[in-house]
């Protein structure tokens, strides 16, 4: 019952504070520009906007794409809060990235392709850093689920503090949040256009946006779990590091995806190489 | 019962493959292999029920059984000197005549022919190999049948040779069974050698100039490994005085300088695996005809490599040696997976995913917990499944295309729907849950977790592997635009077997809980790495639900296509090309009102990945990385 209850607050709640923080996010950055911004609640009206637009699209498959990779996004929440096996999380989330590089990649559009072609760069860039992240939490915890994150008596960050890092550069690359903006960016005036998001039209990029919100609940989820002695812990930490990442996706500008992919395999991995020895040997 | 069910399965495919040879004609060959195939896979059935259990004939049909194989291990090995001497390879020849030197030691030197031990185990390990063999191994063959008749039709041959090939083909089915039931080392290094000779014939047989030079490559360094095998097996009966492998792997860990041995047959394996830096004879072998790289990738041959680190790492689990294997596979791992993102010949990927992925066999095999040996077969079953098929579509593809360049498979959703189809959902079988591969490369993860280098390298080729997969099934989907997607006829021989594999692709990924507690579990000697519960695997450090998973996305994708049927296409759709649409989708009207032409493909980061600038690196780490296995293995 109470398994139910968790993954029913995950189905439905995770996609409303998802699109909350979108707002939010919206609303400082436009504060951060001296600009009023969209009310909070703005990311719901585009949703449902969308949603009553008529779909029209240059290759049905990318219907089925956004379809999946939207029930991919919902299940690995859905899993987060049933406190399952991170690393099982992870592959279930990857499902909904592949498909929607593979929508991206149905249309024979440039803008789409280049786009698709940079998600894979992206993905290639934060995947091995998430999987080493879990990896360390196994090493700390000696489980790979979340339970025994919660069971754990100290709070994971003063553990794994590299990793943290690590998992912030992770999660700035996988939201596409600038400096990592790659492969399709918040704006539609970079030269790729919206990147992998152009050939998602209506109802598909509703559904692509409500996946969206998925996937920043789950590593905002990520995030949690290096404070989870309590919830106090957690709101500061979270704030914490919402904040900055807002702060960054300010001031920062667009790299190109060879100094994504070189950053992280010298600091990422050295960081977690260093992280992860270190707890080992502790 | 038992010597009806190995006949079956080691002999029968012999005197098939004889038959295919003598009987030329075409309507006897097809019968003959549709019947070889169907009993091999009853014989299979059958023999389930059976595990473990030892067997040991005297004879076959009246000749002493040990005397055939030793008089036949010598012509095999003078065979291969002729093939040296032939193709003037002064390798091939040195190698060959050093085993026979090898050998000759043994038999008239060392051996004191009295042998009390079991000729045949048949145990859990050596089951899941027979089902790979028997299963993915005849509906590759069955394919083959409608392939090698177009092949030879495009080739315009005088004389059709088909006959030999389907002689090798078939008879690689036997040596293959014969090679993992097997409990005598000797034996084993018998079908060893008949694999060898097998895909240097095979790999040869169009006999191009291309390909013969592919053939002797494979040969010597096939042979190398022959050689490290002999000498392990040598070492193994001048110290323990057996060639009875069970007795090898119990006595290794307490015996001293074991490690040594252990060490020259992993060195034979990974040859025949074709790890890095031997991975060279394999992607050479891509110029054979479709069904041999198929057969050699996924239910033959470096499966036989990997199925030998495997059978012998409980004798070095949790040794230096051990480490330094599971540092060699996952340095494969990584290296082939970043080599296959520069690639965009179909094939090539392929093979360097082939090899990617029995690198990280290796390293499971090195890591040597029971959770990792079960990643470890898991991953053999399910990668003959889906790569099989993955060859068997290029190959269909390409007879139809002309080419195997994944570029020109971009849109061949509208020409060929059916294959795209079973394409696609072969690559995603690859590399995303619930399916088979990805709960294989969870439990390795999960087991390498706490090696700071293993994982690493695991980490990152698990992220290169998404890449290459994903940008190509991606490509095949997609469709200009209002372009009529055709209706694709193919002869029921070659649809069958794609229809069967991706079925069966599916159906072991959902069984996979089932297919782990009958059959991998009791191969692990008592060791319960997970539990099965509710179709999900668990244990105290973690959780993977293949069933409920598969519920969800199986839901998921009924919907998704339903939804996908409702979506109209309609000219407001056209692809978004910044210019004026022209209607085609394949290009726009640009500035001063010239039609611009679009060019897509895939980056393939050539300056980081390409062959000509990794290679030297990869093989040199892989060089130094198999000297610190001898390092390990001897010194520590």
């Amino acid at each position: 019952m109470e398994a139910i209850l968790l993954a029913l607050a995950g189905l439905i709640l995770a996609p409303l504070a998802g699109g909350l923080i979108s707002g939010i996010d919206r609303k400082l950055t436009a504060r951060f520009q001296g600009r009023v911004g969209p009310p909070i609640v703005q990311a719901f009206y585009d949703a449902a906007k969308l949603w009553g637009k008529e779909t029209t699209v240059a290759n049905p498959w990318i219907t089925f794409c956004s379809w999946i990779y939207l029930v991919a996004a919902a299940a690995s929440v859905v899993l987060f809060f049933l406190q399952s096996d991170l690393l099982f999380i992870f592959f279930v989330q990857a499902v909904g990235a592949v498909f929607l590089v593979i929508g991206a990649l149905s249309v024979p559009s440039p803008y789409s392709q280049i786009g698709a072609q940079r998600e894979l760069l992206q993905i290639l860039a934060y995947e091995p850093l998430l999987i080493l992240v879990i990896a360390g939490i196994y090493m700390t915890t000696g489980s790979f689920k979340i339970e025994a994150v919660f069971a754990y008596e100290r709070p994971l960050l003063l553990e794994l503090p590299l990793l943290f890092v690590v998992l912030g550069y992770a999660l700035t690359i996988k939201l596409r949040k600038s400096p990592f903006d790659i492969s399709g960016s918040h704006h539609a005036h970079q030269e790729i256009v919206r990147g992998v998001y152009t050939e998602y039209t209506g109802r598909n990029l509703a559904l692509v946006e409500i996946a969206h919100w998925y996937e920043t609940i789950l590593i905002l989820g990520f995030c949690a779990l290096f404070w989870a002695t309590n919830w106090i812990g957690i709101a500061i930490l979270l704030l914490i590091t919402y904040m900055l990442e807002i702060v960054v996706d300010n001031v920062s500008a667009r790299l190109s995806w060879r100094w994504m992919l070189g950053s992280v395999w010298v600091g990422g991995l050295c960081l977690s190489a260093v992280n992860l020895a270190w707890v080992y040997f502790a | 019962m038992l010597d009806t069910l190995a006949f079956i399965l080691i002999v029968l495919p012999f005197i098939a493959a004889v038959g295919c040879y003598f009987l030329r004609a075409e309507g006897l060959r097809t019968p003959i292999i549709l019947a070889t195939s169907a009993l091999l896979v009853v014989a299979f059935l059958l023999l389930l029920g059976q595990a473990p259990v030892t067997y040991s004939p005297e004879t076959l049909l009246g000749i002493p059984i040990r005397e055939l194989i030793q008089v036949a291990d010598f012509l095999l090995l003078f065979l291969i000197l002729y093939f040296g001497v032939r193709h003037k390879s002064a390798l091939i020849m040195g190698f060959a005549a050093l085993q026979l030197g090898m050998l000759a030691y043994l038999e008239f030197g060392l051996s004191t022919h009295e042998y009390g031990h079991p000729t045949f185990y048949i145990d859990n390990l050596a089951l899941v190999m027979v089902a790979i063999i028997t299963l993915v191994g005849c509906a590759i063959a069955i394919h083959a049948v409608p392939y090698m008749k177009a092949h030879e039709e495009h080739l315009h041959l005088a004389k059709s040779r088909q006959p030999q090939f389907f002689f090798i083909l078939i008879l690689f089915l036997g040596a293959m069974n014969g090679l993992v039931l097997t409990n005598d080392i000797s034996f084993f290094y018998f079908f060893w050698e008949i694999t060898t000779v097998c895909s240097f014939l095979l790999i040869g047989h169009d006999r191009t100039e291309i390909a013969t030079r592919n053939a002797v490559r494979a040969l010597w360094m096939n042979s190398l490994g022959g050689v490290g095998l002999l000498a392990a097996i040598l070492w193994f009966y001048a110290s323990l005085g057996t060639l009875d492998i069970q007795q090898i792997i119990a006595a290794s860990p307490t015996t001293a300088y074991m490690m040594i041995p252990l060490a020259l047959l992993c060195f034979g394996a990974f040859t025949k695996a074709a790890q890095v830096p031997f991975q060279s004879w394999l992607l050479g072998a891509m110029v054979a005809p479709t069904p041999v790289s198929a057969m050699l990738h996924s239910s033959t041959m470096v499966k036989a490599g990997v199925y030998a680190v495997v059978r012998f790492a409980p004798a070095f689990a949790d040794t230096y040696l051990g480490l330094a294997v599971a540092f060699c596979g996952a340095f494969t791992f990584l290296a082939t997976a970043a080599l296959a993102i520069g690639q965009s010949n179909g094939k090539k990927i392929l093979a360097y995913s082939t090899i990617s992925n029995l690198g990280l066999i290796v390293a499971c095999a090195g890591i040597g917990t029971p959770a990792a040996l079960t990643a470890a077969m898991l991953i053999i079953i399910f990668h003959a499944v889906s790569k099989g098929l993955l060859f068997l579509c290029v190959g269909t593809i390409e007879q139809k295309i002309g080419s195997r360049d994944i570029e020109d498979m971009r849109g061949i959703y509208t020409t060929m729907p059916v294959t795209a189809i079973i394409s696609v959902l072969a690559v995603v079988t690859m590399i995303l849950p619930p399916f088979g591969m990805l709960l294989g490369k969870w439990m390795a993860i999960e087991s390498a977790a706490s090696n700071i280098i293993v994982i690493i390298m695991l980490a990152l080729g698990s992220a290169l592997t998404v890449v290459y997969w994903a940008r190509w099934a991606g490509g095949m989907m997609s469709m200009p635009f209002g372009d009529k997607v055709e209706k694709e006829t193919q002869p029921v021989l070659t649809r069958w077997p794609l229809v069967g594999l991706i079925a069966g692709a599916v159906v072991v990924s959902v069984a996979a809980p089932w297919m782990y507690s009958s059959l991998v579990a009791p191969a692990l000697g008592g060791a319960e790495p997970y539990a099965v519960t509710g179709g999900s695997f668990g244990n105290v450090a973690g959780t993977f639900a293949v069933v409920p998973f598969f519920i969800v996305i199986a839901l998921a994708f009924v919907f998704a296509v339903m939804a996908m049927r409702k979506t109209p296409v309609t000219p407001a759709g056209m692809p978004y090309m910044s210019g004026i649409q022209t209607g085609d989708a394949r290009g726009y009207i640009g500035p001063m009102n010239k039609r611009v032409d679009v060019q897509i493909s895939n980056y393939y980061l050539g300056a980081l990945f390409g062959e000509d600038k990794m290679t030297r690196w990869v093989n040199g780490g892989a060089i130094g990385l198999i000297a610190l296995m001898f390092v390990m293995g001897g010194l520590l």
